[in-house]
């Protein structure tokens, strides 16, 4: 189960960038692009297992994008990234079915952790283990 | 009941009510015996009615001991079929509600376009014209906040079970609340078991519900500075203990008694739902676990959670 594709949504191109190659340098499909609004395209013309969501975000935010990529794509997991702590969007996402809340900065490993156990839900509610 | 109930069966009734009626009589009949100059007889007489008296009496609170138990879990199904079919008719209503609140946002917004353009003879009619839209998009946010809180309440959950390190999965909840809580001069203390075996449980429930009192806790705590403490304990071979308690304000009996029913809440209206703590206690009863508080008025309050470490799947409650 370590091949898995994952979306990373940032609006920090440095960000994004460096952590989409690292990923890759692990052996994952990793895409990365910079809006929810691009998340939800890139979702329709592609499957993704887990997303990379960052909460905040210019237009469409990371809630919104949560909630609309949900509506389209229900299996797939959704881990939201903040930079700053706020208890209202971590219930908020938690409502809409994400799958975890990680603060920035954050360990690559712990990331990747939480990234397999996210797919790991997802085959599990494929029904695929 | 009703019916029509043979003279033995009532008689039967009776004794059952006044155990000591039979005792009564058969005294009376002593002293009159005894009276008749029959001491010993009397005698006799006197002890067999208070011994039966006595050997009815003690059944008696015997039985209604083991009634109780079965008297609570009658209680407890009934509060949770009530709530169940609550929640169905919260539901609908609030998928009905939905729909009209979309609509009004829609129209809010369009007509938030078509100000763009529009003129008016004194400007100050133009910026009030916005306010007024925008309180009415705030409000329907407002509305939709309950509405897609009560239909979490009612969603149906299936709980996807993982192996999870409970210790982490608190502790990630913990630090995302910690800057709210460090601005406001609180402090949050973490006094995590140590080899704790992996959980099986639903982790993004639990997640939720952990926040949610980790959000009450602060809550609770209206002055600057206080203290929330995070306890996990492997209390038996089979279940972990989490608790989390706050210096806040406490609450009294009354007030406790209530503090899981939906749309409870001491908070002033629009500031909660008062369904963070009915959708926690959801949570919980889904993952096979019990959520109890302990608190009394300035005293702070105890949320303690009892979770098994291996998942059994759920009966249904119908």
């Amino acid at each position: 189960m370590e091949k898995f594709r994952v979306l990373i949504v940032d609006d920090e191109d440095d960000f994004r960038e460096t952590i989409v190659k690292r990923l890759r340098a692990r052996k994952l499909e990793v895409e990365g692009v910079e809006s929810g609004e691009a998340a939800l395209k890139a979702v329709e013309a592609q499957d993704f297992d887990v997303v990379v969501l960052d909460v905040r975000m210019p237009g469409l935010d990371g809630i919104e994008t949560l909630k609309e990529l949900k509506k389209k794509k229900p299996l797939t997991e959704v881990i939201m990234l903040t930079g700053h702590a706020s208890v209202e969007s971590g219930i908020q996402g938690m409502q809409l079915g994400a799958f975890d809340y990680v603060m920035k900065p954050v360990p690559l490993d712990e990331l990747l952790d939480k990234m397999r156990q996210a797919y790991e839900r997802k085959c599990l509610q494929e029904g695929i283990i | 009941m009703g019916g029509k109930k043979s003279p033995l069966q009532v008689t039967a009734a009776r004794l059952w009510q006044w155990p000591f009626l039979p005792a009564v009589v058969m005294a009376t009949a002593g002293v009159l015996l005894d009276w008749w100059g029959r001491p010993g007889l009397g005698l006799i007489f006197l002890g067999v009615a208070v011994w039966s008296g006595l050997v009815v009496n003690h059944l008696r609170t015997q039985l209604a001991q083991a009634e109780k138990p079965r008297l609570l879990m009658e209680e407890r199904l009934l509060q949770t079929q009530k709530l169940a079919a609550l929640g169905e008719m919260a539901a609908g209503i609030s998928h009905e509600i939905n729909n009209p609140l979309a609509i009004i946002r829609q129209e809010a917004e369009w007509l938030e376009e078509l100000l763009k353009v529009a003129r008016f003879q004194d400007a100050s009619q133009l910026g009030e014209f916005r306010d007024s839209l925008g309180e009415i998009i705030r409000q329907v946010e407002r509305a939709r906040e309950v509405t897609s809180k009560v239909l979490d309440l009612a969603r149906e959950r299936r709980a996807v079970i993982q192996k999870l390190d409970l210790n982490r999965l608190l502790e990630d909840m913990a630090r995302l609340v910690e800057e709210e809580a460090r601005k406001r001069q609180i402090i949050i203390k973490r006094n995590f078991a140590e080899n704790l075996p992996p959980l099986e449980s639903d982790g993004p429930l639990l997640r939720q519900a952990l926040l949610n009192l980790l959000l009450n806790a602060l809550q609770a705590i209206k002055t600057e500075g206080g203290e929330i403490t995070l306890t996990t304990t492997w209390v038996d071979p089979d279940h972990v203990k989490i608790a989390v308690r706050d210096t806040g304000e406490g609450m009294a009996a009354d007030i406790r008694a209530k503090i899981f029913l939906p749309f409870f809440t001491t908070k002033p209206p629009g500031q909660g739902t008062g369904l963070g703590l009915a959708i926690t206690q959801t949570i919980i009863h889904k993952l096979g676990g019990t959520i109890t508080v302990a608190s009394a008025p300035q005293q702070g309050s105890t949320f303690t959670i009892m979770l098994p470490l291996l998942w059994e799947e759920q009966e249904e409650l119908p």
